[in-house]
């Protein structure tokens, strides 16, 4: 023991340098989301604010339309996390509970398709979409959930197969419908799975930017993660304002990932590790 | 079949319908007919013209003479090249680190993963404010150890070449930005060697440390060939999510790799040749050359695989 100690008190020095330098972008982003403009264009490198400027935060929301950007980035959310969960856990039971020909071939193809470069595929998408009549609605972004995806498929299929195969063979043998094992049985022993699934594509939703770019051109039909940055390009000059609504952009995030910790990285492990 | 399999296999098929309507919808279809449009010249506007490899040959021109195609394959390994080796390097030393008995473990554990849930749209516009040439923070920082200041996003420099930072020409541009970027979102990355090192059975730390072994040669002959599946899943997986990156890139090169196409890469190009300049039969030529590239890629690291990467209970 003695010994480790004396290995561990340089990566204790490192770590805590490390630590600064990582949180340092974050520090700088609050503190300059709170100064007052006239502070930034003669002194940007004044630490803390002359004078704490909680108006910039209004300011922000009131230049832009916020609230329909956030309301916009909610129903998309909602949308697509609800989509994912219905097509997704449909998917990972017939992959785990089911049996019939070809299902381990299927699934390598399932598998196959998470190394697809989404720009492959990207040019096709955009024109069914919009032969759909989904052009420049969220329509655009929610639909594609309803028909599954393959990581989430992969990460519920991964937790299923730990739940022991004789609760829903007992089921079975006494009449149970496939439906009911998956509605009854399955579904609420799955639920820290499901909350995975569901954490994952919330925050995937919430910053997707290529959906929007790519699918919507009417200002009021944008996400946050849009909006945002349209309110850079015109408003590029106006730094605090810019991290203010930065932050309010990042927060719902970091408090997710605060809250909802371990799902986080129950998550992150699961899918990491399988290589 | 039997009746019985019969109805399973009808059943499993009701399960699979939503995913399989998208996996021909959504994918199979796109991914053909995106080969197809490679070999025609559409602008949505007027119906596609067959116009053989045309669009190939174009490639193949630009890729010789570095123009925007050669300049966006360059930019693309630049990213690549950097960012994935930089963040396994600087993850695994994180991870490492922390899995010894340190003070205050949890809370570096939660400083290091934060900025990787900061969104891309949000990091970049946090970034272009930190890397500012003049009013930067970066830049105010070396200039009070008395470094030049890069021209970050605002210069076409390439990196790698230090000595000409030293000579105080500002050897840090537009894509090294990008490269910090990448590194500060790391944790990600680092939580899951961080789970993998909880799985080395400690037995083996114990039996090397019996027989003597310093704390570099476990390093070397226990932690890295026990961490090598996860080393190469990362290898894999960040060279592919690195040739994509797309959010980062649009916002600090203002949608179009500025400055002088110096951020200009390969999904940005792809991009805008597809939507900007409505050339929808190059746009696929590229797309489908850049899948083939990362296929024939990841086949080489895992042919190249068994040489480096240690799998546990594979036998010899």
């Amino acid at each position: 023991m003695n010994r480790k100690r004396r290995t561990t008190w340089w990566a204790q020095a490192i770590l805590a340098v490390a630590a600064a330098l990582f949180a340092t972008p974050l520090v700088w982003m609050l503190l300059t989301s709170f100064k007052p403009a006239e502070q930034i264009a003669a002194d940007p490198h004044r630490v803390l604010p002359v004078e704490w400027r909680a108006a910039n935060y209004v300011e922000a929301v009131t230049t832009m339309p916020y609230f329909r950007y956030l309301r916009n980035s909610l129903l998309l959310c909602a949308g697509s996390v609800v989509g994912t969960l219905w097509s997704c856990s449909l998917a990972a039971y017939a992959f785990t509970r089911l049996r019939w020909p070809m299902r381990n071939q299927v699934f390598g193809v399932m598998v196959a398709t998470m190394l697809l470069p989404w720009h492959v595929t990207m040019i096709p998408r955009f024109l069914l979409l919009r032969e759909l009549g989904l052009y420049n609605t969220l329509g655009a972004l929610i639909v594609p959930t309803f028909f599954g995806e393959a990581f989430s498929i992969f990460l519920l299929r991964q937790f299923f197969l730990t739940i022991p195969e004789e609760i829903s063979e007992a089921a079975r043998l006494d009449g149970c419908s496939e439906w009911r094992i998956f509605w009854r049985i399955m579904l609420p022993l799955a639920r820290p799975a499901l909350a995975t699934v569901a954490l994952f594509q919330f925050i995937a939703s919430w910053n997707d930017f290529n959906g929007p770019l790519l699918y919507l051109n009417d200002p009021s039909r944008f996400p946050l993660a849009y909006g945002l940055e349209q309110f850079v390009s015109s408003y590029s000059s106006q730094t605090n304002l810019l991290m203010a609504s930065a932050v309010l952009f990042t927060l719902p995030m970091v408090l997710l990932f605060f809250f909802a910790q371990r799902t986080f990285i129950r998550g992150i492990a699961t899918t990491g590790m399988k290589g | 079949m039997s009746a019985i399999r019969m109805r399973a296999a009808w059943t499993a098929l009701l399960f699979l319908l939503p995913w399989l309507a998208g996996f021909f919808a959504l994918v199979v279809f796109p991914f053909g007919a995106s080969l197809y449009w490679s070999f025609q010249q559409y602008d949505m506007l007027t119906p596609p013209r067959y116009v053989g490899t045309a669009n190939y040959a174009r490639l193949a021109e630009e890729l010789v003479t570095g123009e925007r195609f050669g300049q966006a394959a360059w930019n693309t390994a630049y990213y690549a090249l950097l960012s994935v080796p930089l963040s396994i390097v600087l993850g695994v030393s994180l991870a490492v680190m922390l899995s010894w008995n340190v003070r205050g473990r949890a809370v570096y554990r939660t400083i290091f993963f934060l900025p990787s849930v900061v969104p891309a749209v949000a990091s970049s516009i946090l970034w272009l404010w930190l890397l500012d040439p003049q009013a930067g923070l970066v830049n105010y920082v070396l200039s009070l150890v008395g470094l030049p200041g890069p021209g970050w996003f605002n210069s076409t420099a390439e990196a790698a070449w230090l000595p000409a930072w030293f000579a105080g020409n500002g050897g840090f541009g537009s894509k090294d930005g990008l490269v910090l970027m990448s590194l500060w979102g790391v944790g990600n990355f680092m939580i899951i060697y961080l789970a993998a090192l909880g799985d080395i059975p400690p037995q083996l730390y114990e039996a090397a440390e019996l027989d003597g072994a310093g704390p570099v040669r476990r390093f070397r002959h226990i932690t890295l060939p026990m961490l090598s599946p996860v080393i190469f899943f990362n290898l894999v997986m960040g060279l592919i999510q690195a040739v994509q990156a797309f959010t980062q890139i649009y916002i600090v090169s203002e949608g179009q790799g500025a400055p002088a196409g110096s951020t200009l890469v390969l999904s940005l190009y792809i991009f805008l040749s597809a939507f900007k300049y409505l050339d929808m039969g190059y746009a696929s030529a590229i797309a489908w050359l850049v899948f083939v590239v990362i296929v024939a890629v990841t086949v080489a690291l895992f042919r190249t695989s068994h040489r480096w990467v240690f799998y546990q209970g594979a036998g010899r």
